[in-house]
């Protein structure tokens, strides 16, 4: 420690800018972990609510709720518990005079079954007729108030917001809670549907027509269009960052041995041991990415509070914790080529130059 | 007594195909109140000489003693403490680690041998007496070539050895500054009883010298 800090202490600059480079890389991974979670969230945040374990759909739907459409026929042989809903699944568009058009993903519910009854509201009440919408809080965010009346792109008449309700987001837009007959009213092409889906909160909800089929709502989510493209971006993104980490690390302090290790070989023919200077280049390599990591959680800290709410950052501490981790554990890995070289050094190889 | 000795030294390096016969035959003991000046055109085989006196390689054949006790058996763990508490190298640079300064180069000396180091007030007067006192919050990039050297002298003697062991230590030095460090040498033999290996093709030094020696073709002999 002592040599590690000395060392620090007199080559300021140098260590000074890859402390700078370790922040710069550690704040842009906490950023992009925070941002993946953000949208992670944000694609699969109103079906986590509903809790459900199962969900039903058209069997050439490709699991995907906007492809799936259940006629009346083949729910006739379905008894739905307490534990079952059907959902209207739609995309719309919602326009009001004076405020932004929002898109947004319409979810037309029936008022007897448990996703209408477990609508947590934050403001207003529930919807009473099929003109009536609870909107995510997204919409409130945005300037739409409580009574406000909306349209949806072509869809005809007015809807009236008589409710705002918080997390509830599907793939990455604000839900409008809605009812299944106003669901099936945009349904124009054919009457006879009567859901885009069934969900339900038992694990052995079984789909009782050949032409529908359960999935486990973790294989609906994985399906849900680019959720799991984005996360797989994500997660090469980082780990690439971590090798970046890794490589800048190692190099670093590779070159600083190499730098070093006339005078390494003199004091190890002076009897020091190499235990000693091997020491001293791992606790630099944690120095480094501590006093990093210290300052890029200071600026995600500040990032966090001064961030405007659209955007869709979630700061997980224990996965932001891990992350940290991993990359203190990237740093004493990047320790390992430069210590391995001191251990080698011959002291002979100085001695007669 | 003799603190040092080395008994029928041969070093071979190289494989069967190419050989080369470096030290032959050589026998040579250090008095532990003696400067030894081993002199030597280059490659002649005096740092080969000087690392295996002070154990750092091992001789082909023959046997290295060091306060009477053999080396050849110790571990390279018992070497280095060997080295850390008797022997003390100086070399022609890289003395002194560049980030240190003068007396944070004695405090790590301290993290790594707790014991039998100089205590503060003789390391004051062996400092006043190298004339460096002054500079002991200085770093060795802030000092003379000189300076540095002398320096480097008081690391190696804050351990305490009873042997100094150095190559070409006064290879970048003025004729001002050889004279010093040749009557620093003589004086610590003299004074504090140390055994003194200094090899060297520097003639400026033979006048501090009590023993001259000379490798030639693989064989030492003694000069005067
Ligand atoms: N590890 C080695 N492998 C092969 N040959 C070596 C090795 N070390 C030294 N030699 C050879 O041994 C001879 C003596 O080398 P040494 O360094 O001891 O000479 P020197 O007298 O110190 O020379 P200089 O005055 O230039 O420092 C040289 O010919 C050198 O090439
Ligand atoms: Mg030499």
């Amino acid at each position: 420690m002592f040599l590690a800090l000395k060392e620090i202490k007199r080559e300021k600059l140098r260590y000074g800018l890859i402390i700078s480079m370790i922040v710069l890389i550690a704040y842009l991974i906490f950023v992009l972990t925070s941002l993946a979670l953000g949208l992670a969230q944000e694609n699969t945040q109103v079906i986590d609510s509903w809790h459900i374990k199962r969900i039903v759909l058209d069997k050439d739907s490709d699991i995907n709720l906007s492809q799936s459409l259940i006629t009346k026929k083949e729910l006739s042989t379905f008894k739905l518990s307490r534990k079952d809903a059907y959902i209207g699944q739609a995309s719309i568009v919602v326009k009001s005079k004076g405020n932004k058009k929002e898109s947004a993903q319409f979810i037309g519910l029936d008022k007897h079954q448990f996703i209408f009854k477990n609508i947590k509201l934050l403001s207003g009440r529930k919807a009473a007729s099929n003109r009536e919408i609870v909107v995510d809080e997204q919409f409130k965010d945005d300037g739409y108030r409580l009574g406000e009346k909306v349209s949806f792109n072509s869809f005809s008449g007015k809807y009236q917001i008589v409710g705002f309700t918080k997390g509830a987001k599907l793939s990455v837009a604000p839900v409008v809670y809605g009812t299944l007959s106003a669901w099936k009213k945009m349904q124009s092409s054919r009457s006879d549907f009567k859901a885009s889906a069934v969900v339900s909160q038992s694990s052995n909800f079984k789909a009782a027509n050949s032409q529908l089929k359960s999935y486990s709502s973790g294989k609906f989510i994985n399906q849900l269009p680019g959720y799991s493209a984005q996360n797989s971006t994500f997660t090469f993104m980082i780990a690439f960052l971590m090798i970046i980490s890794l490589i800048v690390i190692a190099v670093f302090l590779y070159i600083l041995t190499i730098q070093k290790i006339k005078n390494y070989a003199v004091l190890r023919a002076q009897g020091i041991p190499a235990k000693i200077l091997v020491i001293a280049t791992i606790c630099q390599s944690a120095i480094l990415v501590v006093s990093g990591l210290i300052i890029a959680a200071l600026l995600t800290i500040l990032t966090a509070v001064f961030i405007p709410t659209a955007v869709p950052m979630s700061f997980n501490l224990p996965i932001l914790l891990s992350v940290a981790v991993g990359l203190i554990i990237t740093g004493l890995i990047g320790a390992l080529i430069p210590a391995r070289i001191i251990v080698r050094i011959n002291p002979i190889s100085v001695i007669g130059e | 007594m003799s603190v040092i000795e080395l008994r029928n030294i041969n070093k071979i390096f190289g494989n069967k195909i190419s050989r080369v016969h470096v030290l032959k035959n050589i026998n040579f003991s250090a008095e532990n109140n003696q400067f030894n000046l081993v002199l030597g055109p280059s490659g002649s085989g005096k740092s080969t000489f000087l690392t295996i006196a002070g154990g750092l390689q091992k001789p082909t054949s023959g046997q290295v003693n060091i306060e009477g006790q053999p080396i050849e058996g110790l571990s390279s763990k018992d070497r280095d403490t060997l080295r850390l508490n008797k022997i003390a190298f100086i070399l022609q640079s890289y003395n002194l680690l560049p980030y240190l300064t003068v007396k944070e180069q004695f405090v790590l000396v301290d993290k790594v041998k707790n014991k039998g180091n100089l205590d503060s007030s003789s390391l004051d007067s062996l400092l006043k007496k190298l004339g460096i006192e002054e500079l002991q919050e200085k770093y060795p990039g802030e000092l003379s070539g000189g300076q540095n050297q002398r320096a480097a002298i008081a690391r190696a003697l804050y351990t305490d050895p009873s042997i100094i062991l150095a190559d070409e230590p006064t290879a970048s030095l003025d004729s001002d500054n050889v004279k010093e460090v040749g009557s620093l040498f003589k004086s610590l033999a003299k004074e504090q009883h140390k055994s003194i290996v200094v090899v060297t093709h520097d003639l400026r030094l033979v006048d501090f010298a009590d023993k001259i020696y000379e490798i030639l073709d693989g064989r030492m002999k003694l000069k005067e």
